[in-house]
């Protein structure tokens, strides 16, 4: 029985993985800069300078992509915690330190060599590796409520206090979805899921009211049209763009509510570019494309063997499909605002790197094949 | 037992993990569903209503108005023309910073920054920040970029020879609305057309993308004077000289070619700029030469006499007894200025006595009188293409007493325009023939092509030719020596005039001491007329009399304007060239 389980190893690249991301990030490198040209053009005089930094930014995505993948992805079960705790300290730094900025009023932001990034970023997966090592260290006694709920609560609690201090409420919602999904793949009792939802339920209700600018944003959001000069005033326009894209789009460039209109059209908001230009038919196959990456990476999920290799790549399937989610939600007006980048897409080079770096460590852990 | 449960709940373990892993896939799924449905929802259901929403945000429709047509004296010289400019505006919603903005714009354009501010944050979705703004000051604005003010290309209408027929041309107001004279009277033709315009903006209030139509297309009409810029201003000229020398309140002057009635000059004293009409006190501006009537003076009595000849009550040389300059008439005495006997037809007119030429009107008796005015067109408007015109009062004869018919014959108790005046002058040197004053020659579209001429238009014969030429010779003998207008003599040429001095009439209805209207009309040369030229002097300081205050500026502008039109002399054929060139070139110098 255990030698038919023997384990191979092999160094192909997974083409149903491969395919979707680099049509995601080739498709988000041409839409960053039809929605940025005439922002950078005010801002910098030169169209194509958000396009450039993304274009260098893809090229070292795809080199960690390479790296990721012919890392072992055992080695992040040594590193669990030092991740956890290199997470905890710059969650710290960005409140502290002087090397954080701050942008739209958050304090979420590390720059590092003329690189920002999100210390909540990280997080996340230092989170993904810490769940999927505990809970495989626990499974034996994982639907004891103080072994395989609390220890993970805790941590989860931690880092949400920390994140929630910049203020980040975006991320902390996705962190704790994300915690809540891998602890109840990893075989935690689903009763004490459901109490941990009673006792977030009402925490998350207290952290939604306690911020006046978050009440706001839920007004809006249940009602943009009441408030289409402030609040109201980013959906109702993402809102537009993919009504005035129709079934066939305006056209790669020919939108209009990329200039200016929208807030931040290249980061946050460029699905909703990418529906006013493309259309119905090209939010459908992105959406395709998505799919296509998620259920890849649950498949591995489901076909590994290995506990911590499995519970690893359902964590970063989950964490980009999440994402994914809720960023497409807010540009269609299903979640209120938040300020989430969609992967593989959005202008940006922490998140990008980040997101193909995960994509390379989920072909490490589909590269081992049960015989 | 217990081991066995537990060895069983660990094999079952996986199966169960992995059940919970495609049981996330399928959550993360349904995510996605509810977005791709969402989307099809907007794209499709909602996308029609959506797409209009947004039109509505990025398209501003715009009225422009069009380009005003313009204004060219005979020669096609440019007397009034619209230029494109831009003007600021802002959109209200648009603003992000009103405080800011206000006060960047402030600085630039030099205006109040509390005022701008209350306009930028106006409960208006457009408002105007400052209209027809410098280059300098547009590029200035440019470089701030800020979000919500807009730049709209708009005109300016420019007078380039400033003061020059300011009073014929009139001006027109920001909104290109013809406000005064030909601008106004002419509004309809020469204004553009509104033109709706849909322009693109993004979020900062900037047009983009905007094919602009070529503005060509819908501007309006132009109009093409008879008058010539440079005759107006050697009247201008010439009147202005003699309004300041004899301290005159105000003046006009017209030259007017008889042959054709169009008008070559209509000149006012004191002048306005209507690129800067609203520094000037408002009745400057109306073309008083159309709109002002007054009571003529001995000026009226060439038309008597005229009428005397063509009726055949008598002849030039029929005589009448002058009462030694005073007569009674019933409870009133007419003075003349100086006491004559026996004076002849001609000589009544050459003298310019008053009791002469009362007793010619009672020998034509009142109807034949009344008629012959009628007939030259005074008590009726010309019907010239200008705003405002007066008819001038010349009462029914048989509502005359009979002094009020022998004041008429000399000019008084009766009033006309000055254009009046002239057409009947002109009927005089177009041996009889009444012509239609025009001051418009021809209308063109917005390419210049040619919609409408105004030939000339006879109204009527006045008098015989015969009659015309005899008052031309009676008329000639005022200008030479001893008559009282030789100071409107011409070198080289025959000059034919007549002066007038009329007491004006003050508040109290009553004449006026020390208060004249001086006024001297001529024609030139007398065989063959060419210009009609009346000069009229209102109330001046140092002399009264039309002779010696009015027929000097005759003489200036009727010799200049004989010499531009190239007018053969017909004695002492001795051209000063000198003295041309120098009018030549101080013409050109300072309409420059």
């Amino acid at each position: 029985m255990s030698q038919d389980n023997r384990k191979a190893i092999s160094f192909a690249y997974d083409v149903t993985l491969l395919f979707p991301v680099l049509f995601l990030v080739g498709i988000g490198i041409v839409m960053v800069y039809s929605s940025s040209s005439a922002l950078a053009m005010k801002k910098y005089g030169n169209d194509y300078y958000f396009l450039e930094k993304q274009l260098y930014f893809a090229m070292a995505g795809i080199i960690a992509l390479v790296i990721c993948r012919y890392i072992p992805f055992r080695v992040y079960h040594y590193l669990a915690y030092v991740f956890l705790s290199l997470a905890i300290i710059l969650l710290i730094a960005v409140q502290f330190s002087g090397i954080a900025y701050s942008a739209g009023g958050a304090q979420r932001w590390l720059r590092v060599m003329g690189v920002s990034f999100q210390p909540s970023e990280f997080a996340r997966f230092a989170m993904i590796i810490y769940l999927a090592y505990s809970l495989q260290k626990k499974r034996d006694n994982i639907r004891v409520f103080s072994i395989g709920f609390m220890p993970h609560v805790v941590v989860l609690a931690l880092l949400a206090v920390l994140i929630l201090m910049q203020p980040d409420f975006g991320s902390v919602a996705i962190l704790c979805a994300l915690t809540w999904i891998m602890l109840f793949a990893g075989g935690v009792k689903f009763l004490h899921l459901l109490s941990g939802l009673l006792v977030i339920l009402p925490a998350g209700y207290y952290v939604l009211f306690s911020s006046a600018y978050r009440i706001k944003r839920l007004m809006s959001y249940l009602d943009p049209w009441q408030y289409p000069a402030n609040e109201g005033y980013q959906i109702i326009h993402s809102l537009m763009a993919f009504g005035t894209g129709g079934i066939w789009g305006s056209g790669i460039g020919k939108g209009y509510q990329k200039l200016f209109y929208l807030p931040e059209p290249h980061t946050d908001f460029i699905f909703s570019v990418i529906g006013e230009e493309l259309g119905l038919w090209g939010v459908l196959i992105i959406l395709l494309l998505y799919l296509l990456l998620l259920w890849r990476g649950i498949i591995i999920a489901k076909n590994t063997e290995d506990l911590f290799g499995s519970l690893l790549a359902l964590g970063l399937t989950i964490a980009i499909g999440l994402q994914v989610s809720v960023n497409m939600g807010v540009t269609l007006g299903l979640l209120p605002t938040k300020g989430l980048t969609l992967p593989f897409l959005s202008y940006g080079g922490s998140s990008l790197l980040v997101n193909m770096a995960c994509i390379g460590i989920l072909m490490n852990v589909g590269a081992i094949k049960t015989k | 037992m217990k081991r066995m449960r537990q060895q069983q709940r660990l094999e079952q373990e996986p199966p169960r993990i992995k059940w919970r892993i495609v049981l996330t896939g399928l959550f993360l799924t349904a995510l996605y569903l509810a977005v791709g449905t969402k989307a099809v929802f907007l794209h499709v259901v909602q996308g029609p209503l959506l797409s209009q929403k947004a039109a509505r945000q990025y398209q501003k429709s715009m009225v422009t108005q069009g380009k005003r047509g313009t204004i060219y004296d005979s020669r096609l010289q440019e007397m009034a023309v619209s230029i494109d400019t831009t003007s600021i505006a802002a959109y209200p919603g648009a603003v992000s910073a009103p405080q800011e903005t206000a006060q960047a714009l402030a600085k630039i354009l030099k205006l109040n920054p509390t005022r701008l501010k209350k306009k930028l944050s106006a409960k208006r979705s457009f408002v105007w920040i400052k209209r027809n703004v410098p280059p300098k000051d547009v590029e200035a604005v440019k470089a701030l970029s800020l979000a919500g003010v807009g730049f709209i290309p708009e005109h300016a209408r420019v007078y380039p020879n400033r003061t020059l027929a300011a009073q014929v041309i009139g001006f027109s107001g920001i909104d290109g609305q013809g406000l005064e004279g030909l601008e106004f009277f002419y509004n309809d033709h020469l204004k553009g057309h509104a033109v709706k315009q849909i322009v693109m903006t993004d979020a900062l209030g900037r047009g983009f993308d905007a094919e602009r139509k070529i503005l060509s297309d819908y501007s309006g009409g132009n109009i093409i004077l008879t008058i010539d810029r440079s005759i107006q201003y050697i009247a201008e000229t010439a009147l202005a000289e003699a309004a300041t020398t004899h301290c005159a309140n105000s003046g006009m002057a017209i030259v007017m070619a008889p042959k054709t009635g169009a008008i070559l000059a209509m000149a006012h004293f004191p002048l306005f700029n209507p690129n800067a009409h609203g520094e000037y006190k408002r009745d400057l501006w109306r073309n008083r030469a159309i709109t002002d009537p007054f009571e003529p003076g001995s000026t009226m009595k060439i038309f008597i006499a005229a009428g005397a000849i063509d009726s055949g009550v008598c002849t030039p040389n029929t005589v009448f007894y002058c009462e030694e300059g005073r007569y009674r008439v019933g409870r009133n005495v007419v003075h003349d200025t100086h006491p004559y006997g026996r004076l002849t037809l001609n000589d009544i007119v050459k003298y310019s006595s008053n009791i002469g030429i009362l007793k010619i009107a009672e020998a034509m008796g009142r109807n034949a009188l009344y008629a012959n005015l009628k007939t030259f067109g005074f008590g009726e408007k010309t019907g010239i293409e200008c705003p405002g015109e007066t008819g001038g009062l010349l009462t029914a004869a048989n509502r005359w007493t009979r002094i009020d018919m022998g004041t008429i014959a000399f000019g008084q108790g009766v009033s006309v325009s000055a254009i009046q005046m002239v057409m009947a002058t002109a009927a005089i040197a177009n041996d009889g023939i009444l012509m239609q004053p025009r001051i418009v020659k021809a209308l063109t579209d917005n390419n210049g092509s040619l919609l409408q001429t105004f030939e000339p238009r006879k109204i009527r014969d006045v008098i015989a030719p015969e009659t015309a030429r005899t008052i031309r010779t009676i008329m000639s003998s005022v200008t030479e020596e001893g008559g009282t207008g030789e100071k409107a003599a011409v070198d080289g040429y025959t000059v034919c005039g007549k002066t007038g001095t009329a007491q004006k009439i003050d508040a109290s209805g009553t004449y006026a001491k020390g208060k004249y209207v001086s006024s001297f009309i001529g024609l030139a040369p007398c065989d063959n007329p060419e210009i009609v030229v009346l000069v009229i002097l209102d109330e001046p300081k140092t002399n009264h009399y039309g002779g010696l205050v009015a027929a000097p500026a005759f003489s200036k502008i009727a010799s200049e304007t004989l010499n531009y039109l190239n007018i053969t002399p017909e004695e002492k054929l001795q051209p000063d060239w000198n003295r041309r060139m120098t009018i030549a070139k101080m013409t050109e110098a300072e309409m420059e």
